[in-house]
């Protein structure tokens, strides 16, 4: 041979590494020629965030970490390691950092080239899809990583405080003082003096000094009030205040920002409002309440709880098993209070959540999915019980902040309120001769769990199903067409797919377009292999472990749902804290890169499984 | 290889002058990049001669290797090795090179890949390690083809090596301390497992990449250009 290009030490080092091993020698034999090397020193960027990357990166030697855009390690790769797929595939700029933790060199292949060996072999290609979602996985699990700690000792002052702080001159009478704390009706006032807190006077200075003391009321507020008060800076933590408080046994704690001023006053009482926000403790709460007025009083405070767990980053499936807990007390309390008045039921009954309470998926803004499985010995008389009860319970729940349900499916319509031979007749017919009404009433009835009453009931009905789901062939068939009816919008990045008309234009149905999707695929596949699982985790765990699912993509579309179940649960949190009611609707611009880049992955996802999924059932050839 | 007071500029018109038409009269005409040249815009090409021995005048060139580099990057596309077909034995070299008489008969003349090279190099400064072997059989192959020299400016990374090590040049070595490989060892590049022309010169360029990175971090009040490197 005349004429070599042989760059054979850099072949056999691409062909010693996925994913460019599974390539054709002749393939190999030409990359090297497309290639450059750069040289890149320790603590040096191979990528750097928030810059354009156009080559697959792939380390020579060296080592080298992916932080995500939160900074959190979500990869570390030695050589053989390939980064930058993600840019190259899904866009610049960068949302990672590859920092080199040791001299790095590295071999470069050009955008088009990486592209076009992805085109041509798919194995190449879904090498990197798998690797990006590794990386999606690293992003996931870091949101969670934080998840210890209790709320006081993450909250700062300043987040407890709601209001400018209540201040009077030291000139001012300590009636007028006390005018001004009942009027605003706080239980203490700042005393100032050339814009510094000069003092405090407390509603137990009013008692003690005042009125005990004999003071004359139109004295200067000076004259009674505690001066120069301990005061902490606005941003100390919740923690560090209580410290305060209690060792100096006050219950009062003003705040000053950096400059010196006042900035609000921390009390006792809102440390404990932390604690408050504490589910366990809102659970209890909620039992204890005489009537539905308690109840409701009560159940206000669940958004501030998601808002606090959101915080901390729990997880959502943990947030989502917190919300349906609260929701279950309120609703058993509910039930509880309107069987005292209605008397004992006249047969045994068991009262059903449906949707995303039953699959343990609650999140904030949830209508009420409820039904009523009656004992068969039901009469005449027994079916007004029946109504009253589902009536108040209804009327109850709307009180508690759950709306209607806008479909009717609710207790209170006699087509789920009924004995469980008429609920099996209903199933069958559905199964057998699955209309599309039967596939949509079939998605919301497959999700059940009794949350009061005979249990067993609901389990008869559910062993009656389950027996004739998996030979339902055409049933499954049509359900799996339903399950890719909604696809993710996946074009979210590019021109956004967005709801085109009314009250929440401009904005993405994240239920609808994300939750849902993986809610239907579980279904499906948990139902063909005749699982009694309602919790989508469950569902896809037991859909992989029956063999409908491999377990990898199972794996996938749980991380997938986690991701989108956080993104919508960051969205309620934050209009929580702003004082808006919360819904699904979620406006792009209010998004982190971090966060799109993220939904795109998990939208991906699901897309690929409704189309694994669609291919299994032929759907379309079923109409 | 030195031609003391005389700038390679000047040697190079002087050389222009007295070429015959052909390889060397056209590199010659390109101008070399200025001292005053930035590293991280210095183009310069990594070159490795395989030869039988020390001595142009006794030995011969089997093979040559070259690679690009360009600032920071090596530019694998423009990695060639060339084959050189002469009349003679390869002799003991054979068990170094391993390159037989059989694979040299496939090769070309040595004019040739000299030409050949020659395209490669205008433009760009000459990269070696330990390049007074490189410089030398290529002085005297321009000589004998086109009957004039080869002034070329040189980065050599065994001289850079020495001024990094410890002592900065001046306290004596190991022996053994400055070869290519134990320097490339020293900094964990990858082993190869070759002893080709192509695989040295490449192994050259990725530790100039190596050293020009540990040069220019010791020195960051600067910015470090040819004149700083050159040999």
């Amino acid at each position: 041979m005349a004429l070599e290009v042989e760059l054979a030490e850099v072949r056999d080092f691409l062909a010693q590494h996925e994913p460019f091993a599974g390539l054709p020698a002749p393939v190999l034999e030409d990359l090297p020629a497309r290639m450059s090397m750069r040289y890149v020193r320790r603590g040096a960027p191979v990528i750097a965030r928030g810059e354009d990357n156009h080559h697959l990166v792939l380390l020579r030697s060296g080592a080298a970490d992916v932080h995500d855009a939160q900074g959190t390690l979500v990869d570390r790769g030695e050589a053989g390691t390939s980064f930058g797929s993600i840019t190259l595939t899904q866009g610049n700029p960068s949302t990672f950092a590859v920092t080199a933790i040791e001299d790095c060199l590295l071999l470069l292949l050009p955008a088009e080239d990486f592209h076009a060996l992805c085109r041509a072999h798919p194995d190449f290609a879904a090498f990197f899809d798998a690797q990006r979602r590794h990386r999606m996985q690293g992003a996931v699990a870091a949101l969670q990583l934080s998840a210890s700690g209790t709320a006081i000792l993450k909250t700062t002052v300043r987040e407890l405080v709601a209001r400018e702080p209540v201040s009077v001159p030291s000139a001012t009478s300590i009636r007028e003082a006390a005018r001004v704390m009942a009027e605003q009706r706080v239980s203490s006032v700042l005393v100032m003096e050339r814009g510094r807190v000069a003092g405090i006077l407390t509603d137990r200075d009013l008692r003690t000094r005042v009125v005990a003391g004999g003071v004359d009321a139109s004295a200067p507020v000076a004259q009674v009030m505690t001066a120069d008060p301990v005061t902490t800076s606005v941003e100390s933590l919740a923690f560090e205040a209580l410290l305060t408080m209690t060792s100096r046994h006050i219950h009062h704690l003003p705040l000053v920002d950096a400059e010196g001023r006042a900035a609000g006053v921390v009390t006792t009482t809102d440390l404990l409002r932390l604690e408050e926000a504490n589910p366990v403790y809102l659970a209890g709460d909620i039992v204890k309440q005489p009537d539905v007025e308690g109840v409701a009083r009560s159940a206000s405070r669940l958004p501030r709880v998601v808002q606090g767990l959101v915080e901390q980053d729990a997880s959502a499936d943990d947030i989502g098993r917190v919300a349906t807990a609260v929701g279950d007390a309120v609703e058993r309390r509910v039930i509880a209070l309107a069987e005292a008045e209605l008397g004992p039921p006249p047969v045994p009954y068991c009262w059903v959540a449906l949707g995303s309470r039953a699959r343990l998926e609650q999140a904030l803004a949830s209508d009420q999915d409820t039904a009523l499985l009656v004992d068969d010995a039901l009469d005449e008389d027994g079916q007004a019980w029946f109504e009253a009860l589902a009536e108040r319970v209804t009327e109850g729940l709307v009180r508690c902040g759950y709306p209607r349900c806008r479909g009717e499916v609710m207790a209170t319509n006699p087509r789920w309120r009924k004995p469980v031979a008429a609920w099996e007749r209903e199933f069958s017919s559905w199964l057998s001769a699955p209309t599309p009404e039967a596939v949509l009433h079939s998605s919301i009835f497959f999700d059940m769990r009794a949350v009061h009453g005979q249990e067993e009931l609901l389990v008869r009905l559910r062993r009656h199903v389950l027996r004739a789901t998996p030979g339902a062939q055409t049933f499954l068939a049509h359900l799996a067409r339903h399950a890719g009816a909604h696809e993710p919008p996946l074009g979210f990045f590019r021109g956004f797919v967005l709801e085109k008309a009314g009250e929440h234009r401009d904005t993405l149905d994240i239920k609808r377009g994300g939750i849902l999707p993986v809610v239907e695929l579980a279904r499906v596949h948990a139902l063909a292999v005749g699982s009694a699982a309602v919790n989508t985790r469950a569902r896809l765990a037991a859909a992989a472990e029956g063999g409908a699912l491999s377990a990898e993509l199972a794996e996938d579309l749980r991380d997938a749902f986690e991701f989108i179940g956080y993104v919508r649960l960051r969205h309620q949190s934050e209009q929580v804290r702003a004082g808006q009611v919360s819904d699904n609707f979620v406006a792009p611009d209010s998004l982190s890169s971090f966060e799109k880049r993220h939904l795109r992955e998990a939208f991906a996802i699901v897309r690929f499984a409704q189309q694994a999924l669609g291919r299994r059932y032929l759907t379309q050839f079923v109409s | 290889m030195t031609w003391p007071g005389r700038s390679v500029a000047a040697r190079r018109r002087r050389a222009a002058g007295r070429a015959a038409p052909g390889p060397l009269r056209e590199y010659l005409a390109v101008p070399s990049p200025s001292r005053e040249t930035p590293l991280e815009d210095l183009p310069l090409l990594a070159l490795d001669l395989e030869t039988t021995g020390l001595d142009p005048r006794s030995d011969r060139v089997l093979s040559a290797g070259w690679v690009p580099v360009d600032g920071d990057r090596i530019v694998l596309g423009g990695a060639r090795r060339l084959l050189v077909r002469d009349a003679g034995e390869v002799g003991q070299s054979a068990t170094v090179h391993g390159i037989t008489d059989d694979a040299l008969g496939a090769g070309r003349p040595l004019e040739e890949v000299v030409g050949e090279l020659l395209g490669a190099l205008a433009g760009r400064v000459l990269l070696a390690h330990f390049a007074r072997v490189e410089t030398r059989f290529l002085d005297a192959a321009c000589r004998r083809f086109w009957g004039a020299r080869m002034p070329v400016e040189v980065v050599d990374t065994l001289e850079l090596e020495r001024r990094l090590l410890p002592g900065g040049g001046e306290a004596p070595q190991a022996p053994g301390a400055l070869r290519l490989w134990t320097a490339r060892a020293r900094r964990g590049l990858p082993l190869y497992s070759a002893h080709e022309a192509l695989t040295d010169a490449l192994a050259c360029a990725e530790l100039y990449l190596a050293q020009r990175s540990e040069l220019e971090h010791a020195t960051p009040e600067r910015t470090t250009a040819l004149r700083h490197v050159v040999a």
